[in-house]
Formats: C-alpha cells, structure tokens, sequence
C-alpha cells in the first residue's frame, strides 16, 4: 500500500517517539482544550498567531507538521482570504467597520479596505486553525491503545470506543481504496478533462464502486472482529496504563506558566493587547 | 476429551439469500491432522470454514441442519465468542481482518485476547509465543500497514495462535501473496503441521497442499464429492479435473504416462516422491 491515506496511518508513534508522543493522552487533551479556550478568550489575531505558532512548533518536534501543516493551509488559508474579502472590502459594509487602512481601484471604482473587518477576517480563521492543529498533534501523536484506555477510563462502552477509533483508521484506508478505484475508472476511460459539472458527475462512478467496497470490507472486518472475541461478555484488558509522569508534569507546568502570562495580559491590556480591537457587541 | 477434535455431522446449509449452499456435508478430524479443502469457486469451501467456528449460522442467519462438534462444543449451542478460543480463523485478505484500531504488530495480536479479557502478563507471554511461532521476531513494534503481504499473512496467523484454539481453520491463506508470500505462509504451515497442529486448510496451490495434508475433503456445489487420505483423493486424476480442480503436476504426469505409454509406475502426490519413483523407474536410485 502506499498513498497519502496510508502514509498518514504509517506516521504514528510505530515510527516517530519524542516527548510529546509519550505525553500522557490526557495532557495532550487538556492541552488542546486550553489552547483552544485561549484563542477564543483573546480576540486578537497577533495572540491568536502566537498560540497557532506554537501548535506548529510543537507539530515540528513531534514530526508531524506536515499533515498539520497542509490542513492548516487547506482550511484556514482560503476561508481568511473570503473573511477579509467579505468583511474587510466597503462595498460588503461590516457594521464595525470604521478605520480605512488602504483603498483599491477597481474598474475605477475606489474600493476601501477596513481594518476592523480585516482584523476580524484574519482572528476567526486562525483561531479555527488553533483547534484544528492542537486536536491534529493529539490524534497524531497519541498511540491508539492508549488511546483506548483513556476512553475506557472515561468509561465508555468499547463497542463506541471501537467505533471511533476504527473510523480513525478507516477515513486514510478510504482515501486509499478511493485512489485506486478513480485509477481503475481512469484508465477504463473515465475522462478528466471535462467541465467541472461532468466531473462532478464522474464522482457517481467513483462513489458507487467505493461504496459497495466499503460496505464489504466492514462486513469482513466484522466477521475477523467476531472470530477474535469482539463481543465476548467479558471485561476487556486494557494494554496500557494511562499515568501522568515527570514530562506531563513538566508540560503541565509550562502551561500554567502561559496561562499566567496571558492571564496578566489579559487583565492588564483586555482582549485585544495587539490588534486592538473592540467588543462591538456591547458598545452597540 | 472427544476421539474427533472436529465432528461435522450431516451438515447443511442456506444462507438468508442463496439456498444450499452446503448440502449433507459429513467429515471427522483427528487431534493433529490436517484436512485440506479443495474445490472449485462457489463449491462452499468458505462457507464450511465459517460453519466451524459458528459464524455460519450465528452471524450470517439462514438455515442451519446437522451438527457441528468442535472440541466437544456443539456450535450451535455457543457464540462465535465462545469458539474464539477454540477455533482460531484465517481468511485470504491479510489486511481485511486487522482489527483496524492497533498501530503495531505487538497490539494486532494482542487484540484478541484482550477483546477475551485476559490477564496482561498472560497476553504478554501469548503475543511473543505467537509472534516467534510466525516467524515477525524484530517487527513487533512496526505497524501493520508497513509490512508485506507474506508478512500480514503470518500476523493474521499469530493473531489467531496467539488465543491458543485447538483447530486453526486457514481460508485459502496464500490466494492474494505472492510467491515470495506464499512460501512464507506454507512454510509457517508446514511447521505448524509438523509440531502437530490441528488444521483445517482451503487452499487452491495443490502441489503445496500435499506435501503436508493429511486428508483431503473435496467439494463441489456444496457437497462432498471426495473425501479420504491425501494420496487416494489427490491421485483421483479423472475426478479432480471433472470438478475442475488440478492435480498436483507430478501426478497428472505419471497418470498419463500410466494411462497412454502403459507404465506401472506408483502415483506420486509430492516432487519429492516423483523423483524416487522415477529415478527408481530409470535405474539411476
């Protein structure tokens, strides 16, 4: 097997082990809800740029900035580009609009451009892009079983937890059987160079197929579950042992450390020390 | 304990939308032996695997006559679960029974017996055991998707070995390898036999099947049409090519030579066999 589906499954903690991959999951969990409350508590592109540097940095070291990286360029790139052109343009009139940073000539129309809406175009996405990233480098790298005995400490049902854990690894084995079928259909005729409707179309040629395969493999998957005691009525053992350690503590310790630094920040310069925007809401 | 590990007793079958597909099917299997199945596509070969360790009828429904003994535990009256421990279960396509939540080989064959809930320290002992009767010493901590079809084969196999049953049911085990996989796979077969393993083989690669089953069970359109000692059933030339099955090479080759030149020679099953009897044949052994 090799494609992107499968190369993401195979860059897990089988290959790569730094100490973010041998955080406990919970660390990595409460670390992805911190941050997120954070970009949302500041509303404040330069902080919220920060906070996603950080996940990126940290994506870095655990050598999986890549996959987090394209998402990051995927979703958060293209939706800041429409916010800013929706919000930030005049002709739109964002009601908070008020300060005109640059103005364009178009078709010798004089289009302005406001910082408000600009600000406001450019805080959403990145803090989108916080949530994403931090939840991306917890799933990447965090070994399913452990995984799994976290979810068992929460006590859910293993039925549920298998549900989620095995569409984890279904979603790049789809990609992977997707590629192959537009392949086969492909060079069975499947034409590419048609408008977007057509090929739109061409997608029924590929979702059938998909489709039915899906629906067998999970049918043999269940069979192979079953043979191997899935739904024995008993307690199932638990490979791993979830505990904090001497690194969980340390990265606890660094992030109450930046919950202090940000707690004064945000008491001393509000939520916008950088940008400096406004609450709009209240002030209307 | 029963004189047949497997006791398959007027056995038919009828899955919810496709009728007979097993039909009077009857065979023992001794502690120890290996039984091949061999029989054209659609003869209910895999069918008969499942009906062993209860999937047929528990998971699939349909219409169940007969009895299926295995290991004294009639499989009608337990859960597939319940026969996990009994009867380890391998199909054709390696990566199609992943259990689809383990990142390592280590957590793949782990995943039985943990579903089984067994003690960690006895889990640890039966994964290495496994793992060293397949051969994937040095790959336990690599993931499943990295390793080659042979590879995932011998995993499928370890996870099955790894909950101990009593009868090990491969389901055309080499069908989707490549030679280098199915070499693997038969060697690991082969020494499974040898340490005397009861197994329940399927399996298309004739000349391979012979070198190490006991007995041969031949199906066709659900029904046993032959069944005995591996030579008897495997030098039935004239059957096995009615029911589209191919005799192994060496001994087609003397059958004819038998039939057409008039020799007497004696009906190899094996290579090995073949070249005794024609080096004896020739004077030169």
């Amino acid at each position: 097997m090799s494609s992107l589906g499968m190369g993401l499954l195979r860059r897990t903690i089988a290959e790569v082990e730094t100490f973010i991959h041998r955080l406990d999951p919970r660390t990595k969990f409460i670390f992805f809800l911190w941050i997120s409350a954070f970009a949302y508590v500041f509303c404040d592109y330069a902080i919220t740029a920060i906070l996603l540097a950080a996940c990126l940095a940290l994506a870095a070291y655990a050598r999986v900035l890549k996959p987090i990286g394209l998402t990051i360029l995927i979703i958060v790139v293209p939706w800041m580009a429409v916010d800013v052109f929706v919000l930030g343009l005049g002709p739109f009139q964002f009601p908070w609009n008020e300060t005109e940073i640059f103005r364009f000539n178009i078709f010798g129309y004089e289009v302005p451009l406001y910082y408000e809406g600009t600000a406001w175009g450019v805080t959403w996405p990145l803090r989108i892009g916080v949530c994403i990233s931090s939840a991306m480098l917890f799933f990447l790298t965090t070994n399913q079983a452990r995984l799994v005995s976290l979810l068992v400490r929460l006590k859910l049902p293993y039925r549920y937890i298998y549900m989620v854990m095995a569409t984890l690894q279904m979603i790049p084995m789809l990609m992977d059987e997707a590629n192959t079928i537009y392949q086969a259909q492909v060079s069975r005729g499947l034409r590419t160079d048609v408008s977007l409707l057509k090929r739109a179309l061409h997608y029924i040629a590929l979702m059938v197929p998909l489709t039915l395969s899906t629906i067998y493999k999970v049918q043999v998957r269940a069979i192979a579950l079953e043979s191997r005691g899935f739904s024995a009525p008993v307690r199932k053992t638990i490979l791993y042992r979830t505990t904090f350690g001497k690194e969980d503590y340390m990265f606890f310790a660094a992030m109450t450390a930046a919950t202090a630094v940000l707690l004064y920040v945000y008491f001393t310069y509000g939520f916008s020390p950088i940008a400096g925007m406004r609450f709009y809401l209240f002030e209307s | 304990m029963p004189e047949y590990i497997i006791d398959v007793e007027r056995l038919s079958y009828s899955y919810p939308r496709k009728s007979n597909v097993l039909i009077d099917v009857s065979f023992k299997v001794k502690k120890g032996e290996v039984l091949g199945i061999i029989g054209p596509n659609g003869a209910g070969k895999s069918t008969l695997c499942k009906a062993l360790n209860g999937l047929v009828p528990h998971f699939y429904g349909g219409k169940f006559a007969g009895k299926v003994i295995v290991a004294g535990m009639n499989t009608l009256e337990h859960s597939v679960a319940e026969l996990a421990t009994k009867v380890g279960l391998v199909f054709q396509d390696p990566e199609e029974q992943l259990s689809g939540v383990t990142l390592t080989v280590y957590e793949e064959v782990a995943f039985g017996l943990s579903m089984l809930g067994f003690p960690k320290e006895e889990i640890d002992h039966r994964v290495r055991e496994a793992i060293k009767k397949v051969g994937l010493e040095g790959l336990e901590w690599r993931s499943p998707f990295e390793l080659s079809g042979g590879q995932t084969q011998r995993l499928a196999i370890a996870t099955a070995l790894a909950l101990e049953p009593e009868v090990l049911v491969l389901d055309e085990p080499t069908a989707q390898l490549d030679p280098i996989g199915k070499f693997e796979v038969f060697s690991v077969i082969k020494k499974l036999a040898d340490e005397g393993s009861t197994i329940v083989v399927v399996e298309h690669e004739i000349e391979e099947l012979a070198t190490f089953a006991d007995n041969i069970l031949m199906l066709n359109e659900g029904r046993v049409v032959a069944y005995g000692p591996a030579r008897r059933v495997l030098t039935m030339v004239e059957e096995l090519k009615k029911y589209e099955v191919n005799p192994p090479s060496v001994t087609e080759l003397t059958y004819l030579l038998n039939k057409t030149l008039g020799t007497k020679l004696e009906v190899p099953i094996t290579l090995e066999e073949a070249i005794k009897i024609y080096g004896e044949a020739l004077g030169v052994m």
